[in-house]
């Protein structure tokens, strides 16, 4: 088991690190780089002009330590097969944990050192902790991520599952609380490293394994994963968990009358496939920020009309979405107009979308003569886009 | 009015699995294709529904050519899959309203037959629910619903007994000797033969990518050679000798 372990976790080393280098291109790169330096350049103007010792500052501290802890869960890496396959492997399923466990402390240490590293001249020069606390503190944080991933491990099993959240909530106030004497830090490390060396050495557990949560969590982990690899590229392993969103049904048209088989699986593609609306609802909200920080109306509007437009250009893969769908393909379903069936689907949305710009303009934004011109040119725009580039693109697609 | 599949090879690319395939199904005829896994079936239902292109042959249902006129030709024909396959954005009422829309249904009398099938496999209450709530069983009732709701000349079920239970099993067995009473044109791919034959009146025997033999069951047996007190199954037994055989 433990061989099986170290083969899938070289197999997601190599797939995690296939994405990473897509996430982080060039372009990626670079623009971290300028987030980071203005964010740090800021960080030490406000280092200069900030109070010391106030007495929120080493609480704040502590909650600034423990976010890291909120990042990562147990890999386990079980597919759901292994509920066929590995149902016998009880006995031996600690082994297999084991390497999984020291594989999931990774990124949290990464991102606990990192954070560390950026708020320690916080601590040790506005906070007036002492460096031998702040390292305590650190540890302390890494030992409570140890606990975590092995009350994780813990929860695999038939046991009575303790809240993880619970638990993260427990650690926010023995952090938060702690902090307001650091000394007490070496304390609390020494407590967690009790309890930490309590689970390691504790009887193998005597409970079944519970296959079926564990795999259960596993996808859900996994999914998570891929959907932040997804914000930047393609990835074919990712599920998408439909939505009902029946509170949305009043945008769906009633009668079947003016219907085609395109237009009523598009419609509610929009409505229920987290893709979609989650894109819509994600491009509105950018477009609605844009507008307030430019704060000039031209400005708005073309970044407005980039966000149309990209909102559309994303759209475009729903016309072939149910292509691997055998009956869609057996039905006898027409798929000459599925071009101009997606701009009927989606039209009403791109119009809330307009709505939604247009309204937040007017509470932003100087009420003038141009900012109506530029209403009118948005909706100009994004019909134009809409009926001309989409059908023309769906066309190519063919 | 009638199937007629001529000489039909096919297959995937580069591995043809059916060679010079010739089946006629009439009106009111159900056709069991039997066969060992690998014979061949699915891959014969693939290409009648026009889910693979023929590297030779024709299929026509009442004169239209699959091949030229694919939409005319699949309004007439209604298919249950072997494993449900539904929409996972669509509730159960949904997929009913898009099987209204595609097969061009009177809406009205549509429905008056949907909650007919719906009290039949006990789905009535079922009509907003989304595909990740149901049973792999009640999945495929709805293709069974959605199926008989289509009224198509040609019915193409591969293996519809798996998963069912056991009163949804006589429910269908009773619905595939309606539509071939009503003069539809069944097309059956089964390895259960026990509930089958309530049902087939022909049977075509696919071994090895070609018809091996085709008839009613007593033709079948005794082309087999098949005594009276043997089991029809038995016939699977002489398909695979035949295998090694070849």
């Amino acid at each position: 088991m433990r061989d099986l372990a170290k083969r899938r976790l070289q197999e997601n080393l190599s797939q995690s690190l296939k994405y990473l280098v897509l996430v982080f291109n060039d372009f990626f790169i670079l623009a971290l780089i300028f987030l980071f330096g203005a964010l740090m350049f800021w960080y030490a103007q406000a280092m200069k002009s900030m109070p010391e010792s106030l007495w929120y500052y080493r609480p704040l501290v502590g909650i600034l330590l423990w976010l890291p802890l909120l990042i990562g869960k147990l890999v386990t890496l079980l597919k759901p097969a292994d509920l066929q396959f590995l149902l016998p492997e009880d006995e031996n399923l600690a082994s297999y944990l084991q390497p999984m466990l020291i594989y999931s402390l990774i990124v949290p240490t990464i991102c606990l050192v990192l954070m560390a590293g950026i708020i320690f001249p916080f601590a040790t020069i506005k906070a007036k902790i002492g460096l031998l606390d702040y390292i305590f503190a650190v540890f302390a944080v890494f030992l409570a991520k140890v606990l975590q991933l092995k009350v994780m491990e813990y929860n695999l099993y038939f046991n009575r599952k303790i809240s993880i959240l619970i638990l993260n909530i427990l650690f926010l106030l023995l952090l938060g609380w702690g902090m307001f004497k650091p000394q007490s830090m070496i304390i609390i490390a020494i407590l967690l490293a009790a309890a930490v060396f309590i689970l390691v050495l504790k009887p193998r557990h005597a409970a079944l394994f519970d296959w079926q949560y564990a795999v259960g969590q596993e996808e859900k982990r996994k999914n998570v994963v891929y959907n932040a690899f997804s914000m930047f590229t393609d990835v074919k392993e990712r599920q998408t968990n439909i939505k009902r969103r029946k509170y949305l049904d009043f945008l769906l048209p009633k009668n079947l009358a003016s219907e085609n088989p395109h237009k009523f699986l598009y419609r509610r593609s929009v409505l229920r496939n987290p893709e979609n609306i989650n894109l819509i609802v994600r491009m509105t909200a950018f477009a609605v920020l844009i507008s307030w920080l430019v704060q000039n109306w031209v400005w708005a509007l073309c970044l407005s009309c980039l966000v149309v437009f990209l909102t559309i250009y994303q759209l475009i893969p729903m016309v072939d979405e149910f292509d691997n769908n055998i009956m869609y393909r057996v039905y006898p379903i027409e798929r000459t107009d599925r071009g101009l069936d997606l701009v009927s689907a989606i039209a009403g949305i791109l119009l809330a979308q307009w709505l939604i710009i247009s309204i937040s303009w007017l509470i932003t934004l100087p009420i003038n003569l141009h900012l109506f011109v530029a209403m009118g040119c948005l909706v100009v725009f994004s019909w134009g886009v809409l009926r001309l580039y989409l059908p023309a693109k769906v066309k190519k697609r063919k | 009015m009638t199937l007629k599949i001529e000489h039909l090879t096919g297959g995937y690319i580069g591995v043809p699995v059916i060679k010079d395939i010739n089946l006629e199904i009439k009106p009111g005829e159900v056709l069991g294709v039997i066969g060992l896994n690998g014979a061949g079936k699915s891959t014969t239902i693939k290409h009648i529904l026009g889910l693979l292109r023929p590297q030779k042959g024709k299929i026509t249902l009442n004169g239209i050519d699959l091949a030229a006129q694919p939409t005319k030709f699949k309004r007439q024909v209604a298919y249950i899959p072997e494993t449900p396959v539904l929409y996972s954005e669509l509730t159960l009422k949904e997929h009913l309203q898009l099987t209204i829309l595609s097969y061009q249904l009177d809406e009205k009398q549509a429905w008056a037959k949907a909650h007919e099938l719906l009290q039949m496999f006990r789905l009535d209450d079922k009509l907003d629910w989304l595909p990740i709530h149901f049973s792999k069983g009640m999945k495929q009732k709805v293709m069974i619903v959605c199926a008989f709701l289509a009224n198509t000349e040609l019915l193409v079920i591969d293996e519809p007994f798996t998963g069912l239970d056991p009163l949804a099993v006589a429910n269908l067995v009773e619905l595939i000797k309606n539509a071939a009473d009503q003069g539809k044109m069944v097309l059956m791919s089964t390895h259960i033969l026990a509930n089958s034959v309530q049902a087939v009146s022909r049977y075509a025997v696919l071994n090895n990518g070609k018809i091996a033999a085709a008839g009613t069951l007593a033709e079948i047996r005794m082309h087999y050679a098949l005594k009276e007190t043997d089991s029809f199954d038995q016939i699977y037994q002489i398909l695979s000798q035949e295998q090694q055989n070849a």
